[in-house]
């Protein structure tokens, strides 16, 4: 097979090869950029500049260089702006320009020929990788299986179904990466399944999640299942909302959002340095090096938490950690101080200010990690508790309200589309007069993991009230809005709902609007809630979207 | 039982990439791979080749990577193929628009040498799983 450190190897003569041309490239991106006119927009010549530096974006990281990528990324985002306007750059846009170049001229002049280790940790972490989207159903009664098959599509799982063990055991063989739901007993075997799961697992150096589905209830038998793995031992009839529940558990190994960490330090060599080792360490990180300018930054980025120098020119650490605490957004936000300060009176003085802790200068790499890492987790946690309903885990009324307010103003200030949608399920009173209200928490639940599967992880869910949701999609006009909404509509009409031993279907009805139409987010909400309000009185089960309102002064006509 | 995955064609303007992506897809991967610099050239060439998995750089001069794929599905050879898009934006929309003109999946650049050939394998056993 392949020689590991013969490809290492040639890896590593690639990345040098990559290097020694970087400073090449530079000069043609600078070339490209002293070329354009300042008097008039070049089409071509912008285009060209641009593709440059995305080639940059593109390539950086793959050769072990993840800050060239970086770096590159935000100049062309910057650049993207500037050619959606198709205007030549103005005096302020040339300056940031410049600043963006010189950056890029920073990271490559700096670039070093990456080591090995450095290639290695460049990799994504194994579960970005193997992202688990697909169920093993093994279950001999066939409509059952289908059944389970077609529920469990609705939550986006793929589904593969066995009727036999043999079958099942060969598949197993080219699938390290399922969920499998076992039924226990076979034709001729009570145990059949477990038996089963017991062999595969004693081939495997990591378990397989399997969820046991049963017909009986015996201590015994859930001894059996736990000894194979079982992680969750289901009896007939099945709760589809409770086994999607554990699903959901086994399967959220999706890379959570990075989390967003702001640096505010004058000196711009250590900034990049600390940046890079957070970001290596997977957060997100922006930096600031002129205290006076960290307004901007800080609301457009909503940092998780803010590491700060204590020494600045112009504003010091602990004045500005006063500023950011009378922002009513960033009353609760960590800030921890990085000074060379050791001074214990002089802390105490600051965390009095608002730091929440302070890190004495140098800081080793692993250090700073794993403090900004452990005060992020807290932090968001007891955000979680405010800004969190305890029923669905969803956005709450006032978090999904605020967040519309700066969505709004970030869509209006990139020129982007954004929908916001209201959606309410129908005749909800009748769900819960009939079959009570631990049903219909059910119903609200499986409804508000439908929205969170479906929708893209950048849409945002909010609990809007009793059995009212509010989605906010930005990047996405009216039109599309509607289209995904209302196949999430169609699948949500067939999702079937267990009370009682009976089954029972709920729908929903669901008001858009588009913030091209509706520019406030008052006014958008109140779009969206009044489309819902057709959507209703037209039948319900459907979506509808609120036209723009009539242009004022249409009465003249 | 499907067909194992072996050929691969690779349509990427950066010669840079060009070599570590052979590398990662030749040598790691086992596959094997013939590479294009240009939309036109992949026209050109991959009816001769028969790939049956196509790598799409997004951004190419001349022609980009959706037109070359609305051409290739005019060749009623191609008319099925996977074809995987590779490209620095990932923006979740976009992904969905690419999805929207018949590509089976998005790879984000920069992508991880190491990983790459186990990402096209993934993407090649789920269109066929």
């Amino acid at each position: 097979m392949v020689d590991p450190a013969g490809l290492q190897a040639k890896l590593k003569a690639m990345s040098d090869d990559y290097a020694a041309k970087l400073p090449e490239k530079l000069g043609q991106i600078e070339r490209a950029w002293e070329q354009l006119p300042e008097d008039r927009w070049d089409d071509e010549g912008f285009e060209t500049l641009h593709r440059m530096v995305h080639s940059l974006t593109g390539s950086g990281k793959t050769f072990g260089f993840a800050l060239l990528s970086d770096v590159a990324r935000n100049f062309e985002e910057y650049l993207k702006q500037i050619m959606q306007a198709r205007a030549a750059p103005d005096e302020d846009q040339r300056k940031h320009i410049r600043i963006f170049m010189s950056e890029l001229r920073q990271v490559v002049m700096q670039t070093k020929v990456p080591n090995q280790t450095e290639l290695i940790v460049a990799a994504p972490r194994a579960n970005e990788v193997a992202r688990c989207n697909c169920i093993f159903v093994v279950e001999d009664d066939p409509d059952f299986a289908e059944l389970l098959k077609v529920q469990l599509s609705y939550f986006g799982y793929e589904v593969g179904v066995f009727g036999d063990l043999p079958e099942f055991r060969r598949a197993m063989q080219f699938r390290p990466d399922v969920v499998v739901l076992m039924d226990v007993t076979f034709p001729g075997s009570k145990l059949g399944g477990i038996e089963a799961m017991k062999e595969i697992q004693r081939e495997r150096n990591v378990p397989v999640p399997v969820i046991f589905l049963a017909a009986h209830d015996e201590f015994p038998m859930r001894l059996e299942a736990v000894r194979a793995g079982g992680i969750a031992y289901l009896s007939k009839p099945i709760n589809i909302g409770n086994l999607i529940d554990h699903i959901d558990t086994l399967t959220s190994t999706l890379p959570p959002v990075p989390y967003r960490i702001l640096i505010v330090d004058n000196s711009e060599a250590l900034t990049s340095y600390y940046a890079a080792v957070l970001e290596q360490a997977g957060m997100a990180v922006r930096t600031v090096n002129n205290p006076l300018d960290v307004m901007a930054p800080l609301l457009e980025f909503m940092p998780d938490l803010i590491l700060a120098d204590v020494y600045m020119p112009g504003c010091n650490g602990m004045e500005l950690a006063k500023v950011i605490r009378q922002l009513d957004a960033f009353v609760s936000i960590p800030i921890v101080f990085l000074s060379a300060e050791d001074d214990l009176d002089k802390q105490l003085f600051a965390m009095g200010l608002g730091a929440d802790d302070f890190l004495t200068k140098p800081i080793q790499p692993q250090h700073l990690v794993s403090s900004v890492l452990s005060r992020v987790r807290r932090s968001l946690k007891l955000r979680s508790f405010m800004v969190r309903d305890s029923l669905t885990g969803l956005l709450n009324h006032t978090a999904i309200k605020d967040q519309l307010d700066r969505e709004v103003a970030q869509a209006k200030r990139r020129g982007t589309p954004l929908s916001f949608a209201m959606v309410d399920i129908d005749h909800f009173k009748q769900v819960n007069d009939t079959y009570g209200h631990p049903v219909g928490d059910r119903v609200i639940k499986s409804l508000s993991r439908l929205l969170k599967q479906r929708l893209r992880e950048m849409d945002m869910v909010g609990r809007y009230g009793g059995e009212e949701f509010a989605v906010i999609m930005s990047n996405t006009d009216g039109a599309t809005a509607v289209k995904v909404l209302d196949a999430i509509r169609e699948d949500f009409s067939q999702l079937r709902h267990l009370a009682d031993g009976k089954e029972f279907a709920a729908t929903f009805s669901c008001g858009v609007a588009d913030v091209s139409c509706f520019c406030d987010a008052t006014k958008l909400c109140d779009a969206a809630d009044k489309a819902l309000y057709r959507a209703k009185h037209a039948g319900r089960n459907q979506v509808m979207q609120m036209d723009a309102p009539a242009v004022s002064g249409a009465n003249f006509v | 039982m499907t067909d194992k995955l072996t050929r691969i064609l690779y349509v990427e303007d950066e010669p840079d990439i060009q070599t570590v992506a052979r590398l990662a897809l030749e040598t790691l991967g086992g596959f094997t791979v013939e590479i294009c610099s240009s939309g036109n050239e992949a026209l050109a060439r991959a009816p001769a080749f028969d790939p049956q998995l196509i790598l799409l750089d997004v951004m190419m001069p001349v022609m980009d990577g959706p037109t070359t794929l609305g051409k290739l599905r005019e060749l009623p050879q191609f008319a099925f193929t996977p074809v995987v898009f590779m490209t620095a934006k990932v923006q979740p929309g976009e992904v969905a628009g690419y999805k929207d003109i018949s590509a089976v999946d998005v790879i984000p650049k920069p992508f991880d040498p190491m990983t790459l050939s186990g990402q096209v394998q993934a993407i090649w056993d789920r269109c066929h799983g």
